[in-house]
């Protein structure tokens, strides 16, 4: 459950990030609450960025962002609260994985390095190959092990970046359930994603990011039923578009019909289940013959996009 | 909290690294060995071969990666994301460069002098002091440079070459902003008896100039790595 009582772990307030022309990040606001939080947007949307000026890695050019009440900037001993883990998968090829968590142990002020090691090692299931070199690891047993450092001191607030980027099925569901009983603890996460299904199945809250901008924020549920409101549009090749798109545009599943200079007709549909099975079978009725049926936007920029516009 | 410089020097003692500054480290030695000592060969040697050439390369080479190569994989963030006060990371970063380069090129600097005078103690502690200062020197602003730019081994060539091995030594007003100069100074300065002849700078000027320049540096870096936008 989220707690959105007591005061914000981060407070993000109308900021901005631009670099040279490009507006990175534009005028967003948001506080984060403990729980798990996702960061959803497509590739490009500000994600990383924003995760960056709220980690301290990065300067804001405007607004602000506070952590636990501080301003992350120039302000080293609030990492001892903080895990990050950011998108760059670069690891030390040279160090054994055992001594990577180690020295990230050592380097936030643990002090029983060992026991803490152990235990973050023990969190990621990666005790078998931590005696070997992170050189010699595949691309998610280095984002597990990355994950062990981010755990090693035990923080308050976790920021992932894509984290469940490289890894397979079996340690995605691993990664869900040791998320899942970090924020029962009591921890505020945040994990950014680009894929609606991965953060669905986490995030009890989402804040949508499009182009630099806060498209929308709440639950998921919110969030889906917009989603699945959003109209569809499909390109309908076949040997009689006129009459096709007069006999389409009478079906209940089917808001509008156009014909594209190509001869194609474009539906626009909000029920595409429905419209999935009568397309056919009027077609048939009519003796048309329907070539080629294509989703036109399908993509993940669409999704957000029409949210964004929404 | 030496985590940063023990990382730091499994970074920058590859076996690749090492041997090519022992194999430059080895050159003046070789050059020393072979000549029959004067005070052109103590031009060509100390000044244009130690101090302008060989030993700001092997301390480029070990310097400007020292943070460069962790900005360029993006692992800098490691350190960054951490408690450690950001002159902790810079001064453990610069220790670590001073512990790879110096020994190589103060060693070298040792032989050559005993070598050059023919075991003379005053003189051989001259040339090492003044060889383990330029380390120190050009250290802190290799160190600095691989913070500020990625091409930090083509802007260093450029100082190496053109400033410390040209414009130094035709144009007699930028000695006083040379650490081949200062470096030079400071072993005249050391043994005034062997060296007394020498038209350069103040013992004096050389240790206010080689502190300033080493301690510029150093804060300069601390600035740079607490202002930047870590990758």
């Amino acid at each position: 459950m989220t707690a959105q009582s007591g005061p914000p772990v981060i407070r993000v307030d109308h900021v901005s990030r631009w670099f040279g022309n490009v507006v990175a990040v534009s005028d967003v606001t948001f506080d984060v609450h403990p729980g798990i939080t996702g960061l959803l947007g497509p590739n490009g949307a500000g994600k990383t960025t924003l995760l960056r000026m709220i980690t301290g890695l990065a300067d804001v050019s405007d607004g602000t962002v506070t952590v636990f009440g501080e301003s992350m900037r120039h302000n080293p001993q609030l990492y001892r609260r903080i895990g990050v883990m950011s998108e760059q998968e670069s690891v030390y090829e040279f160090m054994k994985g055992r001594e990577f968590v180690e020295m990230m142990a050592r380097l936030r002020g643990v002090t029983d390095v060992a026991a803490a090691t152990d235990r973050a090692i023990g969190y990621v299931d990666l005790a078998d190959a931590e005696h070997r070199t992170m050189g010699t690891y595949s691309r998610g047993m280095r984002q597990r092990m990355r994950l062990a450092a981010t755990l090693v001191h035990d923080p308050e607030l976790l920021i992932l970046d894509e984290p469940l980027n490289g890894a397979d099925p079996r340690q995605r569901v691993h990664f869900q359930h040791l998320l899942r009983r970090l924020a029962e603890e009591g921890r505020t996460i945040v994990l950014s994603s680009h894929i609606l299904e991965e953060v669905e199945q986490l995030a009890e809250t989402v804040l949508l990011v499009v182009n630099g901008k806060l498209a929308a924020s709440g639950g998921f549920r919110a969030i889906r039923k917009a989603l699945n409101e959003r109209p569809y549009h499909v390109r309908v090749i076949s040997d009689a578009p006129r009459k096709l798109a007069s006999a389409v545009v009478q079906l209940d599943s089917v808001d509008a019909v156009n014909i594209d200079p190509n001869g194609a007709i474009v539906v626009q549909s909000r029920n595409v289940r429905d419209l999935q099975i009568e397309l056919p079978r009027l077609a048939q009725a009519a003796s048309i013959t329907i070539r080629r049926v294509d989703p036109l936007d399908d993509s993940l920029d669409s999704v957000f996009g029409y949210l964004a516009g929404g | 909290m030496n985590s940063v410089y023990t990382l730091t020097l499994r970074q920058l003692a590859t076996r690749a690294r090492l041997l090519l500054m022992f194999v430059l480290a080895l050159l003046p030695v070789y050059a020393a060995a072979q000549s029959n000592w004067s005070e052109e060969w103590e031009i060509v040697v100390l000044s244009g071969m130690m101090a302008g050439s060989i030993l700001p390369l092997v301390v480029l080479a070990v310097a400007s990666i020292a943070f460069g190569n962790e900005i360029e994989d993006r692992t800098l963030a490691n350190l960054t994301l951490t408690p450690i006060p950001r002159w902790h990371i810079v001064a453990q970063k610069l220790l670590a460069v001073i512990t790879v380069s110096g020994p190589f090129m103060t060693l070298s600097a040792f032989a050559v002098g005993y070598i050059a005078f023919a075991g003379d103690v005053a003189a051989t502690v001259a040339v090492t002091v003044s060889a383990f200062v330029a380390v120190l020197m050009y250290s802190s602003a290799f160190v600095w440079a691989g913070l500020v730019t990625s091409r930090a081994i083509g802007f260093g060539l450029l100082y190496v070459v053109l400033w410390e091995g040209f414009f130094s030594g035709y144009v007699s007003g930028v000695r006083f902003v040379s650490i081949r100069y200062y470096s030079i100074a400071l072993m005249h300065g050391l043994d005034e008896r062997r060296f007394a002849s020498a038209d350069n700078l103040s013992f004096g000027y050389a240790i206010a100039a080689s502190a300033i320049v080493f301690a510029g540096f150093l804060l300069l870096s601390v600035r740079r790595l607490r202002h930047m936008d870590v990758p």
